[in-house]
């Protein structure tokens, strides 16, 4: 049985298609102002890649802050539910979730069943997130990708607020300014950041094992600050891109949904979006 | 503000549309069909409270009555004191002077208007006032400050220390219209023999502050009058809150709001009671039906708000809750905490008695009365303490039997943002699933309500309690 997770986010869209307990294909993209024409791009990625079509699928789950205007969707699941479900299925030893996602920091923690024990989000402006680290890395110049690398090329501690990505932005203007050497400030970036995270995690209690997923997740030099700055070890995901997880999730939904009869209301959507 | 908003009075533009739309049962329907044209944006929240049946528009009835005390005041030779939600307008009445309650007036702004109070809001910032100040006070308190109401002459408040935003929007507004003002003051404990006397010896501070200024001694008969009514007004407060403890309840999410929002506005006069009358006969009667109080006709969940309500545009929130089947098993605001409710059994100290038999004894009674007002019972001290927040929320989760809890403030509450994590944790850890609401209950710009259903929607959903 063939099934499908697409999660709109406010940044990338992502998508996965699954058979039973296998990931046939992934695909991420930036997403653009329209939540349904990501949608419909990255599905038509992604099913290029399978080497299918809409037809193959049997059910689709949409998730992500699109996730309502995702076309073909046959259901819609909360992000947080799918992240958590994507992590555990990945590693059934996951007690919490840490997602760092493009305009969101969520922090999830999961009960022995792999259900949702208790969630938080960022309750302040951007500056735990994904975007947070864009602004940055414009503001240095440096490619957002090559900001784990740049990092770890730190030699000196230095110290950025997290309050506010406007005000973080003024202090590393002022660094720069200063002749600071730019992995430093990264470095310190990389920190704040991760201190944001922890706050959150730290408010629902910090389970024992603990796993990152979202685009951030992709950063090593967030990763390992966020392991230090929460004081217990995160496990890193393997062989999976952490930023699909809340996709994968959202197939996996997919997959427990199947046996609903399903109306096609999916492939005339995907179709009359001018799919193929 | 905008000079559009300056041309109105603030207290006259209310006054008129809660007159019109009380008056709307009463009409034919071609007149009823006119009548809502005169009040377009008020369209919503009017159908709510008539549609809410003989309480809802009897509800409409006392808001206009409430206004009108407020501009008929000064013909009347009778002083308006701007006070806050956290202390009782019974003294008040009791001494002859009209109440304008700011988070009330500031509620209703919020409830009818689709722009809310944000030009009055934004005014109290252009004067001198943090934007991080609650919107509560401010809605209201921007309209008096740009002299678009009715001149207040004093200013009343018992918060320092339980709420400072509030404390100091009061002090603000004091000392920007030159204006007398006094504070009560509140221990960090309460029920103790200690807490007992500050708060007898304060209040009669108080009345010694408002004999001054007014020229007036307090008159005990009166006093007794207001007290007498306000033990009638507990016996069907009781009355609701044991019929709220059924599942399902036959109360209505909306006389939630009535229940606390009569108290503030008429506590101890008679109008009060007759709501109350009125919320009791119809609960009653569905009681007897088995019909529960949610217009859907089902009860899905039992939903305790553990601080405040919301008051945006056309009372969103109340009927979010009816359309989702959520019973509303009240709010810090909705109980009164009066000696013998069931939730004091397991901290009787907390609550407050009435005796009439002396003037002493009155004046006891309604210290230890105004001393058990929402906030600054339970947010005055440590939230794990006895009797306070963390407390009298498991008691009344139990009482109630509780689904889960939601906490929903302002950005400005800061004396409970301060510690409603460990609080919430500590909730969670009795097995309740929390929810924290990062809106402003008055305040659409925060957070647009549209965003707020969602996160609940997202809350029910991911803790599959819906």
């Amino acid at each position: 049985m063939i099934v499908a997770g697409c999660d709109i986010g406010s940044l990338s869209a992502k998508a996965v298609i699954m058979e039973d307990d296998t990931i046939l294909a992934h695909d991420l993209m930036r997403a653009g102002v329209r939540p349904s024409e990501s949608a419909s791009r990255v599905m038509e990625a992604v099913l290029e890649k399978a080497g299918m079509s809409m037809e193959d699928v049997v059910f689709i789950v949409g998730t992500g802050y699109g996730k309502e205007q995702i076309p073909f969707a046959n259901a819609v699941e909360s992000e947080i539910s799918c992240h958590a479900k994507g992590a555990y299925h990945l590693m059934p030893s996951a007690r919490m979730v840490v997602d760092i996602g493009g305009q969101d920091a969520k922090a999830t923690r999961l009960d022995d069943g792999g259900n949702v024990a208790r969630y938080i989000y960022n309750d302040k402006c951007a500056s735990g997130t994904g975007r947070f680290l864009e602004v940055m890395a414009e503001a240095l110049e440096i490619p957002l990708d090559e900001m784990g690398a740049t990092g770890a090329l730190s030699t000196q501690k230095l110290l950025i607020s997290n309050q506010c990505v406007i005000f973080a932005e003024t202090e590393v203007v002022s660094l720069v300014n200063e002749g600071r050497e730019t992995a430093d400030i990264v470095n310190a970036l990389h920190h704040a950041l991760a201190r944001r995270a922890a706050s959150l995690a730290k408010s629902i209690e910090v389970a024992r094992e603990v796993v990152m997923t979202g685009g951030v997740a992709k950063n090593s030099g967030v990763f390992n600050a966020l392991a230090k700055a929460l004081n217990v070890p995160v496990l890193a995901i393997d062989g999976i891109d952490p930023q699909i997880v809340g996709a994968l999730g959202a197939a996996l939904y997919a997959r427990e949904r199947a046996s609903i009869p399903q109306t096609g209301k999916n492939r005339e959507a995907f179709h009359a979006a001018g799919n193929s | 503000m905008r000079p559009e908003i300056r041309e109105y009075n603030y207290d006259r533009l209310m006054a008129g549309m809660l007159n019109a739309a009380a008056k709307v049962p009463a009409g034919t329907e071609k007149e009823t069909v006119l009548t809502y044209q005169y009040i377009p944006n008020f369209t919503g929240v009017a159908r709510s409270f008539i549609n809410a049946g003989p309480a809802g528009v009897y509800f409409l009835e006392l808001m206009a009555r409430y206004y009108d005390n407020i501009l008929t005041a000064k013909k009347k030779d009778r002083m308006i004191v701007g006070t806050t939600f956290c202390n009782t307008p019974a003294i008040l009445y009791a001494m002859d002077l009209v109440p304008a309650t700011f988070e009330v007036l500031t509620a209703i702004g919020s409830l009818v208007w689709k722009r809310g109070m944000f030009d009055y809001m934004d005014y109290c910032v252009e004067v001198g006032m943090p934007e991080t100040s609650c919107s509560a006070q401010r809605g209201f308190l921007g309209a008096c400050l740009g002299g678009l109401c009715e001149d207040i002459d004093i200013f009343i408040c018992d918060t320092p220390g339980v709420c400072d935003t509030n404390a100091n929007a009061f002090a603000f507004a004091a000392e920007y219209l030159d204006k007398p003002f006094f504070q009560l003051n509140y221990p960090s404990i309460i029920g103790d023999d200690r807490s007992q006397n500050y708060h007898i010896d304060d209040y009669k501070e108080l009345v010694g502050f408002i004999e001054y200024h007014t020229g007036k001694s307090l008159d005990y008969d009166r006093l007794g009058d207001v007290l007498t009514e306000i033990d009638r007004q507990d016996a069907l407060t009781a009355e609701m809150e044991d019929m709220l403890m059924m599942v399902p309840t036959p109360i209505p999410p909306l006389f939630s709001l009535m229940i606390y929002a009569g108290r503030f506005c008429f506590s101890g006069q008679p109008e009060y009671t007759r709501l109350l009358e009125i919320m009791v006969e119809d609960s009653r009667k569905r009681m007897a039906e088995g019909i529960p109080g949610l217009s859907a006709g089902k009860e899905n969940l039992r939903l305790l708000m553990c601080y405040i309500d919301h008051y945006t545009v056309d009372t969103n929130f109340y009927s979010y809750l009816e359309t989702r089947g959520i019973a509303h098993t009240g709010s810090i605001l909705t109980r009164n905490f009066r000696k013998g409710s069931p939730y004091t059994e397991e901290m009787p100290d907390v609550s407050y008695d009435i005796d009439t038999s002396s003037p002493e004894m009155m004046l006891d009674s309604i210290a230890q009365l105004n001393a058990r007002m929402p906030m600054v019972r339970s947010i005055r001290g440590p939230y794990d303490q006895h009797g306070m927040w963390l407390d009298e929320v498991l008691t009344c989760a139990r009482r109630y039997r509780a689904d889960c809890i939601i906490y929903n403030g302002t950005p400005g509450c800061r004396n409970t943002w301060g510690m409603v994590k460990p609080f919430a944790r500590d909730l969670e850890r009795q097995g309740y699933p929390v929810h924290i609401m990062y809106d402003d209950a008055f305040d659409d710009r925060v957070e647009s309500w549209d965003a707020t259903r969602e996160r609940l929607d997202e809350f029910f959903a991911v803790r599959r309690l819906l």
